[in-house]
Formats: structure tokens, C-alpha cells, sequence
């Protein structure tokens, strides 16, 4: 019987890779997703609006009041909300990488304990260390959607330090320059000198709008939480390959169902069927080539990555293994599918490519699910596509182990069995 | 006779309120060409999937060499060669390659499976062009090609499914002589078709089926002796259809006269002697013949007189 299996999946794999259309469904589509999207889509990013806000969790550890300032000045925003308690309990930084770790919100921002002490002080004193702002985000942001926000935060907390600084640093250039006056001046005027100079700073109103080096008050800095292990953030490319490569992978159901139906027309399955093949062989071998290809997809989507943008694939080998072997369960689990129902070819290339693109989208493979509305972000979890991204995501962006992807395997290989045992129960042999 | 090689008992077998086979009943004996002749639709290719196993009947059973299908499919199956009526090949790869897959299927492997290629190719004639996509060969070579898949695991029952249809003489031709050559070598061989001079030239026995019953089986020859001198068929106006028939009965040359199609059908011991008595009633009684047709007594009015339908023309 193995015998058999094998005569059919290499028989298949030799047609299948005869096929020069079936190769560029399954290997240059989303080869070409990789190269051009991940160049393309890099930037244009366009994040929040007043109907659909970006939420931005906030940890205020700030003793004095310029980092609540700041605050206030970001809730001034259309397109962001922030949040500064969970459960009517103030966020600090470790319920931020909770919220976070767990997918509730993608982003956080914490000022630290001494944020406006070492601000003001800087001013006047200048080698004085300089407070640091920490962004905590999700490793699977993509820099698109992260850096305006990013860039937005950052831009008004410098405005708000720069402000702070201003009337400490003028008052003491003012002073020093009457100071330098007293000393030059008659010993009789000298006291009336610096009089006039300290009158002129109480009287002195600052313009609000002056810059003085604001990039250099405040440090920022950009993290994972604490549970993830990752060396450095993704690239686009880590990010969007993944994706695409799953999406990818799903295109096997029109390549498997069509292959299916296509041997039922011209006969052949019926030959196959009178031979002395056990019907279980003979499903077997048409699904293993294609549960290979899977994989070959896998190994050639990641390689494109790693060869052309020098994409990393994190520390866990076994699991990317196992995310590999479940989606392409749940891929060829869904061509048999669509094979039992499918009754003509029509049918079944409308029914596939409706199935390759709605779930795409859904599962996220296009938009990031946050970027989602909520119903949407639900909705997401019926796709086999969210949960195989998520696996992938995982060990590629956000460097988990193989232990941390047994949820996703486990969903993918749910898949499969519904998948596999619909399928069976419809399918026709005859 | 002979053992039989082939039992097929009280098969039925329907879909939905379609009855497809209904109560057919017959023994091959080894070494025998039996010849199953029927119209398309008629339900000769069901019969024929109930025989090697892909559909089981809704009544009856399959024995094949002493071993039920039923029980032993697999095993039986080893012994079934099939050429179904589709091409059934992969376009797109060699003939070598079609043969070595389904020689796989079979069980060989190795260098048997290699001489077994070659030697089908050398049957069918077709080594130099064995490296060659399929869809490159003309339809005749396809049909060859088709036949040596069932031949490949040299089986002791093969079942051909309508193998000539839509292939030129020459091809056809060819086929036969294959057919008659793998006989002689003892090969029992179940041959479906609507062509009657296949049926005449290579059929020990004939089934005939129609409308999923066997309505006749015997040899062609003694089908075709029970139909006498053949028959005639008279297209005229239906209100003389009484008058004619009563009077020609009459007639020493007419073994009987039926109705059929808005025809007459004279069943005629003797064509000629049957057709002027037949002309000169009409005459008389001032009947206009609108049309006459001569049918000489072959399988193809064999299969008229009992079904009242022409082959070709389903």
C-alpha cells in the first residue's frame, strides 16, 4: 500500500511540476507578494482616524506634571486615545506588556518616575542624565503602522520638555549677561545693574513657540515585553513574509481540488479505483504531493526572505516545523473540501479563490488584524490564516519557542480534522 | 462448458429512482470473449463497474474465479484488467511514464516492471513514440495506449469499455486483432460495445441489454439464425398499419409484423419474397409507402427486433 501512496504522490508531483500555471499560482504569486509589497507597502501606512482611533496605553510614573502635560496634549488628538487605567486601576509598565502580550492593544508609553525632575533640571545643569520615554509594542507591529504614532508621541514630548526648559535656560542667560554687566559697570551702579536684570526676568514673558534642542532632552527607547525573547525588532520583511507565504500556501486547494476533479473527468480516478489500490491510498497519495508542496512553499517563501532581505527565522526550528506541518494540514484538509462539494471545474476555481482571498483578508495576511474593527479582529479567528500567522509570527517576530505555538498547531490541526472529516463524509469515489 | 470464469447474479443496481441493472444473470466461462451489446444509457457501463468492483450492485453478486468481489475485492481485482472507455491516461506525461505508474498500481516493480512496459509497448506498437507527452499522440495511439494500461499486469479477465470508439479503421482494426491475439493466449475478455461488426468478428457470446435488462444472450450466430432473413422496415400512413399487417401475415416469406417507431417491422423469412408481397398488399388496398428499408440479418436487426431501437442511432 506505501508502494502505491508513493507511485501516486510522485506521479502527481511529476504533473504538478509539468504545470507551469499551477507553479506560478503557488510559487510566484506569493514570491512576488514577498519582493514588491514588503518594498512597496513600506511607509505608507496610514494609521488612525477619528471613527476608528489607535489606542495607546499610557503608565504615568512621573512625580511631577510634564509628562501629565503631555498627556493632556495627546488626548487633544483626533485618531488616538489614550488609556491610563485597566479596570479603573492606573496602568504601570507591567500591565502595559501584559495587555500587550496578551493582544488586547499593540502599543504602550511610559514616563518614567523622575521624567519632568531630570527635564527641568537639564536645563540649567548640562551634564545632567536625561530621562527616558519607553515605547512597548508588540514585536508583530509593523513599522508602518508604529512609527507615525511613534513620531506623534515623540513630537510632543519633546514640545512639552522643550517648553518646560525654555524660561529656566532664558532667565539664566538674562541673568548672566546683567551679572557680566554689574561687574563691567561703576562699583556704585553695579547693584542697580543686576536690580534692572532681575526686574527685566519677573517681567519677562517666554515665547511659547521657541525651539532649544529639544532632541537632545529626552531619550527614547523602543521594547518588547518582557516575555518576549527577541534580539532585535522585525524587519518589514519578517513581518510581511510570513503573511504572504501563508497566503500563499492556501492556493494548494484549487491546485489539489482541480487535480481531483480533473482525474474523476478524464477517467483516470476510475481506473485507479478498479485497480487493486484500498480507496484510503489512493486519497492518501493524491494528498501527500500536495501536502509536500506545502512545505516546499514554506522552505522557498522563508528562503526568498532570508536570501534577498536577510530575513530572520528565530531560535525555534522545531516550531516553525510544526507550524508548517499543521497549516499545510489545514490547507490540504480544505482542498479535499472543496473537492467533495465542488461539482465542476467553475465551482471549484470560484469556491477556491473566494476561500484563498476571503480568509486571507480576514485572517490578516492583507490588513493587520488591530488595524481591524473589533468585530472584525473576532472574526479573524475563524480563518486557518490568522491562527497559521500568528504560529509563524511567534517564533519568526517574536523569537517564542516551540512550546509556545502548541495553541496555534493545536487550532490549525482543529482545522484539519473538521476539514478532513467533512470532506470524507461528502466526498464521492463513484 | 467450460468453468466458469465470470458469475453475475441477479445484479441490480439503481440511483435515486433510477433502475440502472435490473436482475442480469450470466456465467463466462474461462477463456471466453463475451461481447455485452447495447445502446448507450442501456446500462452497460454500470454492469461493467459492478463486475470489476467500483460500484457495488444494490442486489446480487460478483464472482470472479471462484472468489466473491464482495469479500475479496482487492484480490480479485488483481486478476481484472480494464480499459474503460475514457482515455484514461495523463495527458501531460510520456506513455513510459502512464505505464510505470499504473504498473506501480498493480504491484510490479523493478526490472519485471520495465519488461512489462516494454512488452505492452511492443503489443501496441508504439515503442519509438513511448517517451512522448500523450497529448501529443493522435487518437488512435491514445486508444492503444489505453489498452496496454489494462494489459499491463497481465490479467487472466479483461474488460474492454467500448475500446474503438472514435478512432479510425485502421486503428480499430488493430485493436481486434489485439483483442483475438490475447484471447488465443487464453485471456477471458469482456467486450462492451455498440458496434455490431465488432461483436460478429470477435464475440463468442453475446448479452444483449436494454434498458438495464439482459433481453438476449447467445451466440451471434444463433441470434442472428433466430431472426430469420432479416427484416424490413415500411414507413406509411399508421391507419394502414392494421390492414397490411393482418393481410401479410398471410405471406409464406413473413415470419411476423410489428409495430415499432411509427414503423411496420416485417420479420421476414425471406427478405425479398416477404418485401413484393408486402408492395403488392399496399398497392392493392392503395396505401402510399412513404420509405423502405432493408436490414440483413446481422446483430444490428438482432438488436432491433428485440429493442425496437437501432444501435448507432442512441
Amino acid at each position: 500500500m506505501l508502494r502505491q501512496i508513493l507511485a501516486i504522490t510522485f506521479k502527481d508531483l511529476k504533473i504538478l511540476f509539468n504545470d507551469r500555471g499551477g507553479i506560478i499560482i503557488l510559487f510566484a504569486m506569493p514570491a512576488m507578494f514577498i519582493l514588491v509589497m514588503s518594498t512597496a507597502l513600506q511607509g505608507v501606512f496610514e494609521i488612525g482616524s477619528s471613527d476608528r482611533p489607535i489606542e495607546i496605553l499610557v503608565a504615568n510614573s512621573d512625580t511631577g506634571d510634564l509628562a501629565q502635560e503631555t498627556i493632556a496634549e495627546l488626548e487633544t488628538l483626533d485618531g488616538l486615545v489614550v488609556i491610563q487605567t485597566d479596570a479603573a486601576a492606573p496602568l504601570n509598565r507591567q500591565k502595559i506588556e501584559e495587555l500587550i502580550t496578551t493582544g488586547k492593544y499593540e502599543v504602550g508609553v511610559v514616563f518614567p518616575t523622575n521624567f519632568t525632575d531630570l527635564i527641568l533640571e537639564s536645563a540649567t545643569t548640562p551634564d545632567v542624565v536625561q530621562p527616558t520615554v519607553t515605547f512597548i509594542a508588540d514585536p508583530t507591529t509593523s513599522t508602518q503602522f508604529l512609527a507615525p504614532i511613534r513620531g506623534t508621541v515623540q513630537g510632543f514630548i519633546e514640545r512639552t520638555a522643550a517648553y518646560s526648559q525654555a524660561p529656566a535656560q532664558i532667565e539664566n542667560r538674562i541673568k548672566a549677561s546683567f551679572e557680566s554687566l554689574a561687574q563691567d559697570a561703576p562699583p556704585e551702579q553695579a547693584e542697580i545693574v543686576k536690580e534692572i536684570g532681575t526686574a527685566f526676568i519677573n517681567n519677562f514673558e517666554i515665547e511659547q513657540n521657541s525651539e532649544s534642542g529639544a532632541s537632545s532632552i529626552v531619550q527614547f527607547e523602543r521594547v518588547a515585553p518582557a516575555d518576549y525573547k527577541i534580539e532585535k525588532f522585525p524587519t518589514s520583511v519578517e513581518q510581511n513574509v510570513p503573511g504572504y507565504t501563508v497566503f500563499g500556501i492556501f492556493f494548494i486547494v484549487q491546485v489539489l481540488s482541480g487535480s481531483i476533479l480533473q482525474e474523476k473527468q478524464e477517467g483516470t480516478f476510475r481506473r485507479l479505483l478498479v485497480a487493486p489500490l484500498p480507496r484510503t491510498a489512493l486519497l492518501l497519495g493524491k494528498l501527500l504531493p500536495y501536502y509536500l508542496v506545502n512545505l516546499i512553499q514554506v522552505a522557498a517563501m522563508f528562503a526568498v526572505g532570508r536570501i534577498f532581505f536577510g530575513m530572520g527565522l528565530g531560535h525555534a526550528p522545531l516550531g516553525l516545523l510544526l507550524v508548517s506541518l499543521g497549516v499545510a494540514a489545514a490547507a490540504t484538509g480544505m482542498g479535499l473540501l472543496v473537492t467533495a462539494l465542488g461539482k465542476t471545474p467553475a465551482q471549484i476555481s470560484g469556491v477556491s479563490t473566494m476561500l484563498a482571498i476571503t480568509l486571507s483578508a480576514i485572517g490578516g495576511m492583507m490588513v493587520p488584524t488591530f488595524a481591524m474593527p473589533e468585530f472584525m479582529q473576532t472574526l479573524a479567528k475563524i480563518s486557518p490564516h490568522y491562527w497559521a500567522l500568528a504560529g509563524y509570527q511567534d517564533i519568526i517576530v517574536r523569537g517564542l519557542g516551540a512550546g509556545d505555538v502548541l495553541p496555534e498547531i493545536g487550532v490549525l490541526l482543529g482545522f484539519s480534522v473538521v476539514f478532513f472529516g467533512f470532506a470524507l463524509w461528502k466526498f464521492e469515489f463513484e | 462448458m467450460k468453468e466458469p470464469y465470470l458469475i453475475a447474479k441477479d445484479i441490480y443496481k439503481s440511483y435515486d429512482d433510477i433502475q440502472a441493472v435490473s436482475g442480469v444473470s450470466f456465467q463466462i466461462p474461462q477463456g471466453e470473449v463475451f461481447g455485452l451489446l447495447g445502446p448507450n444509457g442501456a446500462g452497460k457501463t454500470t454492469l461493467i463497474s459492478i463486475l470489476t468492483g467500483l460500484f457495488e450492485p444494490s442486489q446480487g453478486n460478483v464472482v470472479i474465479d471462484g472468489e466473491d468481489l464482495k469479500q475479496n475485492k482487492l484480490h480479485a481485482q488483481t486478476k481484472i484488467g480494464f480499459v474503460p472507455q475514457e482515455l484514461a491516461l495523463y495527458p501531460t506525461l510520456s506513455a513510459r511514464d502512464n505505464l510505470l505508474f499504473y504498473g506501480r498500481i498493480y504491484g510490479l516493480r523493478g526490472k519485471h516492471l520495465r519488461e512489462r512496459v516494454a512488452s505492452v509497448l511492443e503489443l501496441v506498437d508504439l515503442t519509438e513514440r513511448a517517451n512522448d507527452a500523450i497529448d501529443t499522440y493522435s487518437g488512435g495511439m491514445k486508444r492503444r495506449i489505453n489498452m496496454a494500461v489494462g494489459l499491463l499486469h497481465e490479467p487472466e479477465l479483461l474488460f474492454l469499455d467500448e475500446p474503438t470508439v472514435g478512432i479510425d479503421s485502421q486503428s480499430r482494426n488493430a485493436i481486434y486483432e489485439s483483442v483475438q491475439a490475447l484471447n488465443k493466449m487464453g485471456m477471458t475478455i469482456v467486450y462492451t460495445t455498440h458496434y455490431m461488426e465488432a461483436a460478429e468478428r470477435l464475440c463468442h457470446r453475446v448479452a444483449i441489454i436494454d434498458k438495464g435488462k439482459l433481453i438476449a444472450l447467445d451466440t451471434p450466430q444463433s441470434l442472428i439464425r433466430n431472426l430469420g432473413g432479416g427484416l424490413v422496415l415500411l414507413k406509411l400512413h399508421p391507419r394502414r398499419f392494421s390492414a397490411i399487417t393482418e393481410q401479410g401475415k398471410q405471406i409464406p416469406a413473413v415470419k411476423d409484423i410489428t409495430q415499432q417507431d411509427g414503423k411496420l417491422v416485417i420479420h421476414a423469412y425471406q427478405v425479398q419474397h416477404a418485401l413484393v408481397g408486402i408492395l403488392e398488399i399496399a398497392s392493392k388496398i392503395g396505401a402510399r409507402i412513404k420509405a423502405v428499408e432493408v436490414l440483413e440479418p446481422n446483430l444490428e436487426a438482432v438488436f432491433l427486433q428485440m429493442t425496437g431501437k437501432k444501435l448507432r442511432n442512441n
